[in-house]
């Protein structure tokens, strides 16, 4: 290394420095070299203190007192216009209105404090993620453990997509066609392996008031449950179709619903595990039936068990008891088939009841 | 010479700001025009108390009384959207450069922390696969007890029974990690 003190940084950190040296050099003196002696440690260094610069500032030359009198940093920065920092005072507003991914005017990253969407924190972690983590995760992956031999020849996965017969010219690179009888194509179970553990992903609490038709109060009462419960605003959804036997007419305002993602899912699951299922009167379970079969599961709490929430019932006199809506509950899961999700949430504390199906 | 720092502290904007709570004797004084008599010395008039049909007449419209007979609940829940409607958003964080400087640096160390967390993590998880990996190998290849033929120990551990049941996992397993964990464990006597 001292030899190179002569030349530039980057030629100091070019390969054929490090190859013209001795290739007892490119491993600790220790591992290669069986016999130490004083001269060569002078002249060597391990590898870790090869970055350090060798050259000390106090070996540089001293300024005379006239090199000191020119020497203005201050004044260059004062001349130094239109690339220089920006003044301590605050200078940058972050946009109010999102223009579009193309606009040259776009909103920080929301972790930056200045963004419009910063939200501080986390401030804590949710005891039933901490519990996932240390214990539930590995559990799942020990007991749900398939062992493949090495060796053995992955099994081909049928078409699931069916292909145009090439009857005609246009079948080329015409895309495939669904499954029969289904436009939903529902994901193939994956083995459980260390980096495909189930996990939850996020919760969607829908809550339907059709009687916001005629008394649009109900909608109201329905945003504020939600919001008390998951701690977001609720979005009003729309009926999809008319059904003249309900009275429900397309386009009517008659729900709400949102959904709350990571820690915040992982605490309303706390909440309605170690809160709210107990304390239903003659509570049986989630019914084992439920499922998208592609791993998220539902489940649904009548009006009655929605008060038993601890947000509710603190001050339950501030709702019109009349008018508070039962809700449904989505939990998406990464869990890729039905069982591996009930397998999840039992783990968690969620019974399950009745006939299983997949 | 005794003072306190907090008495000096914006001593100057103190002399110079006008003294908005002192009490000002000119807002009491209504003021009278065309007159010469003192404010106190005048005759006050009678203070009538104002009928409650001609102020509810005049004074509020028809949405206004609409609003007075809703349900006082409902138009708190109204008043608590209308505070988190976007336009009462309040104005963007504001930082100086090294205060912002000073965000991003922990921002980033705690980017770090938790990348270094989640590998730590996902090594583990790595390890425990693994080490099943190898002994369900080492079982597979392994005569049984007595006489069994090899690999009975691997079928015999591969089965799967009930796992994916309504009973796969005891509801006792479910306790969620607290720092002040329950001294009985579970309550079997629990009703609803």
């Amino acid at each position: 290394m001292a030899g190179l003190r002569g030349v530039s940084r980057p030629a100091r950190s070019l390969p054929l420095s490090q190859l013209s040296r001795p290739a007892c050099l490119a491993y600790p003196a220790y591992l290669t070299c069986s016999r130490r002696s004083v001269s060569t440690q002078a002249a060597e260094s391990p590898a870790v203190l090869r970055d350090l610069e060798t050259d000390s500032t106090l070996g540089a030359p001293q300024l005379s007192p006239d090199e000191k009198r020119q020497f203005k940093p201050w004044k260059r920065a004062a001349d130094r216009k239109g690339f220089g920092l920006p003044g301590s005072r605050y200078q940058f507003h972050p946009p109010k209105y999102n223009r579009g991914p193309l606009h040259p005017i776009q909103s920080p990253p929301s972790s930056d404090p200045t963004a419009r969407d910063f939200v501080p924190g986390p401030f804590n972690m949710p005891r039933l993620r901490q519990t996932y983590q240390a214990t539930i995760a590995s559990d799942i992956m020990t007991l749900a453990y398939n062992h493949i031999p090495p060796g053995t020849p992955s099994r081909e996965q049928p078409e699931r997509l069916r292909d145009w017969d090439g009857s005609s010219e246009y079948h080329k690179n015409r895309p495939k066609r669904g499954p029969r009888g289904s436009p939903v194509l529902p994901l193939v179970e994956q083995n459980i392996t260390f980096r495909n553990i189930p996990e939850i992903t996020e919760v969607t609490i829908a809550s339907y008031a059709p009687q916001a038709a005629k008394d649009p109060e109900h909608l109201l009462v329905a945003r504020t449950i939600l919001l008390a419960i998951t701690g977001t605003t609720p979005e009003i959804t729309r009926t999809k179709s008319s059904v003249v036997q309900w009275g429900i007419i397309e386009g009517q305002r008659a729900g709400v619903k949102t959904t709350i993602h990571g820690n915040a899912a992982y605490e309303f699951l706390d909440r309605c595990i170690h809160i709210v299922f107990p304390r239903i009167k003659d509570w049986k379970g989630i019914r084992a039936t439920t499922g998208d079969s592609s791993g998220n599961l539902a489940f649904g709490f009548t009006p009655e068990e929605v008060a038993l929430f601890p947000e509710i019932e603190v001050n339950y006199d501030m709702y019109p008891s009349k008018m508070i809506p039962g809700c449904r509950v989505f939990v998406k899961t990464t869990a890729t088939s039905d069982r591996q999700a009930r397998l999840l949430l039992q783990t968690m504390g969620v019974p399950f009841y009745g006939e299983i199906r997949n | 010479m005794f003072f306190a720092l907090s008495n000096l502290r914006g001593l100057a904007s103190r002399l110079f700001s006008r003294p908005a709570l002192l009490p000002t004797t000119t807002t009491t004084i209504t003021t009278r025009p065309f007159t010469t008599t003192l404010p106190s010395m005048a005759s006050k008039p009678a203070a009538k108390p104002p009928s409650k049909k001609a102020a509810a007449g005049a004074a509020k419209s028809k949405a206004s009384r609409r609003v007075a007979e809703r349900d006082p609940k409902i138009v708190n829940m109204l008043q608590h959207f209308a505070a988190l409607s976007p336009r009462r958003i309040p104005a963007p964080l504001r930082m100086g450069r090294n205060r912002h400087l000073r965000h991003w640096t922990i921002h980033r160390a705690w980017l770090l922390f938790r990348r270094r967390a989640r590998k730590e993590r996902e090594r583990t998880l790595m390890r425990q696969q693994q080490s099943m990996s190898a002994a369900c190998e080492e079982l597979r290849l392994t005569e049984g007890p007595g006489t069994r033929d090899m690999g009975y120990l691997y079928r015999v551990a591969m089965e799967k029974k009930g796992v994916y049941g309504l009973h796969g996992v005891p509801i006792e397993y479910a306790r969620a990690q607290t720092d002040t964990p329950a001294r009985v464990p579970w309550n079997h006597e629990w009703k609803a």
